[in-house]
């Protein structure tokens, strides 16, 4: 009983901790935290870049990942025999379990240089590396769900639309993608979570710089997200400042996106609101 | 646009997006075992770290590794098991239960990296530790704790309720029926969920980097009070000098030990699964 209390608690202490040494740059710095400049010299501590920055990487692997791996996932469970699928699955489950830090190796020796050459660039290590590098790293997850998504239909639904004469396109389209659409788009945001959240492959292509390009869509230039500025910056800024501070203050902005993201897509996927079985 | 030729378009997408993917995930695991395999011999595997990792081995980093997440799986496993069962046995309230449940998603929703913060400042800093290999035990253990906590509540969970009536007509009290039916079942659920979440937490860089591990100059740790040094900080630290090619070369081959103590845990986890699967089933 007492360990249930401290497992639960434990969540609760965390966001204390964070929200109680962030108070020092919300009462201090205040509105000023939402500005573009970040520079410590100077008492600026603007988060904008870096939540455009994550925002962007984000994105970028989302829009690569999803189509990819929804496609994959597809075949994996509707065009795949089933006695290969236990190894396909398996296969996943090992691609999901590599560490972040070896894509990030991955990422230095390899994909930043390609990029670099590819696009004739100064340094490969631009906001596309991270987005292609995180868009590999959710993608294992996003088959594995959406799959599961799709195995959950029952059989009996696929049948009837088969027995219809539809095509494989139709039968996805009309039969299986209205059931299973709300666990797709669960997956979906829990890969969303776990890309925003990723620290160490992002934080080694991603260049480093605390700015917003110019013009803002140009992504083969450097940026910086939340989580790769806590990487970097934390271990040498003094506790209790106001620049520790403003950094704790990001982290918990991304805490926060994070956590609400992880209820909605649980929120999606409750298993007692199956109508299908 | 024809029935046919969409259907045609959208199987070949399928195809292409199957051939993309794979491409993709079997040539990262063929360049890191590839490259890997030229650098590990067995000195490099058991000698220690020299001139900051570009040359030497990295025994001190597998021990440093194992030890971290031994002492994790340590702390973790009574936890979760008192937190599932009495989730299952004593929350009787629904409302209590979904909230709880809750809770246990959202810690496992935390990004690692706040986990890495949240150590620095509350046992660093508040509680005074200074940077201790512990302190990122402690850490991991907290991360890993939903897993293993869902892993076990599913097995109890699964336990039949004819077993636990019978139990309770032979005349056992609550505790007995706990201690007799309820746990030889749940722990077999939870060594699953820690094996899956030890394979998570061996290869984890951003909770530990700020408050266990130190870069060069460590060796075996005499009291819990002493950094460390792992192998995905190792990489980490090896990575950021990516131009210098023996030190590249040495990362290459850490990063291959890392992913076999990753898959041996994976691996180790499929079978307790499976096995677990049998016996529920008999």
């Amino acid at each position: 009983m007492i360990s249930a209390f401290i497992s639960t608690g434990i969540i609760f202490l965390i966001v204390g901790i964070l929200l109680m040494n962030s108070w020092n740059a919300i009462t201090d710095v205040g509105w000023r935290l939402f500005t573009l400049k970040w520079n410590v010299a100077n008492e600026e501590y603007g988060i904008l870049s870096m939540l455009y920055g994550s925002f962007m990487v984000t994105l970028c692997a989302l829009v690569i990942a999803l189509p990819l791996g929804l496609l994959t996932a597809i075949f994996v469970s509707e065009v795949l025999p089933g006695r290969y699928r236990f190894y396909a699955k398996s296969l996943l489950e090992l691609l999901a379990g590599i560490p972040s830090i070896i894509y990030g190796l991955l990422g230095v020796a390899f994909l930043s240089v390609w990029i670099g050459h590819l696009f004739d660039l100064q340094s490969g290590r631009t906001i596309l590396s991270a987005g292609i590098l995180l868009a590999s790293m959710i993608l294992p997850t996003i088959i594995t769900l959406s799959d599961d998504a799709l195995q959950n239909v029952p059989d009996k639904y696929r049948e009837a639309a088969n027995g219809l004469g539809l095509t494989k396109y139709e039968v996805f389209r009309s039969a299986l993608l209205p059931i299973a659409k709300a666990d797709i788009i669960g997956a979906c945001l829990l890969a969303l979570g776990r890309a925003l959240g990723e620290t160490m492959a992002v934080m080694l292509v991603i260049g480093g710089i605390d700015k917003i390009p110019t013009p803002f869509f140009n992504i083969l230039l450097p940026g910086q997200t939340i989580t790769s500025k806590l990487g970097r910056e934390i271990a040498e800024t003094a506790f209790g400042s106001d620049h520790f501070s403003a950094m704790i203050f990001m982290g918990m902005i991304l805490l926060f996106v994070v956590l609400i993201l992880t209820f909605v897509a649980q929120h999606c996927f409750n298993p007692e609101q199956r109508l299908y079985e | 646009m024809s029935r046919e030729l969409v259907n045609k378009c959208f199987v070949l997408a399928a195809w292409g997006a199957v051939g993309i993917s794979c491409l993709i995930l079997v040539s990262m695991i063929s360049v890191i075992t590839w490259n890997g395999l030229g650098a590990i011999n067995l000195g490099f595997l058991f000698t220690e770290a020299r001139n900051f990792g570009m040359s030497g081995g990295i025994l001190y980093q597998i021990i440093g590794t194992l030890l971290i997440v031994a002492v994790a799986a340590l702390i973790c496993l009574p936890l979760a098991l008192g937190t599932a069962i009495s989730k299952s046995e004593y929350l009787k309230n629904r409302r209590m239960r979904k909230l709880c449940t809750a809770l246990i998603y959202g810690l496992n929703g935390i990004p690692s990296v706040i986990f890495g913060v949240f150590g620095l400042i509350f046992f660093v800093n508040i509680l005074g530790t200074g940077i201790s290999w512990f302190v990122g035990s402690i850490i991991l253990a907290i991360m890993i704790l939903p897993t293993v906590v869902l892993a076990t509540y599913q097995s109890i969970n699964s336990i039949p309720k004819i077993y636990r009536e019978s139990a309770l007509t032979l005349g056992l009290n609550k505790w007995q029926v706990i201690l007799h039916v309820v746990l030889p079942q749940g722990i077999g659920g939870s060594i699953t969920g820690l094996l899956i979440g030890l394979a998570r937490a061996v290869g984890e860089t951003a909770p530990i980097m700020f408050i266990a591990t130190a870069f060069s100059g460590v060796d075996i740790p005499g009291s819990p009070f002493e950094p460390v040094a792992t192998l995905p900080t190792h990489i980490l630290a090896l990575a950021q000098q990516a131009t210098a090619g023996q030190a590249l070369q040495n990362a290459w081959g850490a990063s291959l030990v890392l992913l076999t103590l990753v898959t041996l845990f994976s691996v180790t986890a499929l079978f307790s699964r499976m096995k677990l699967r049998t016996i529920s089933q008999r």
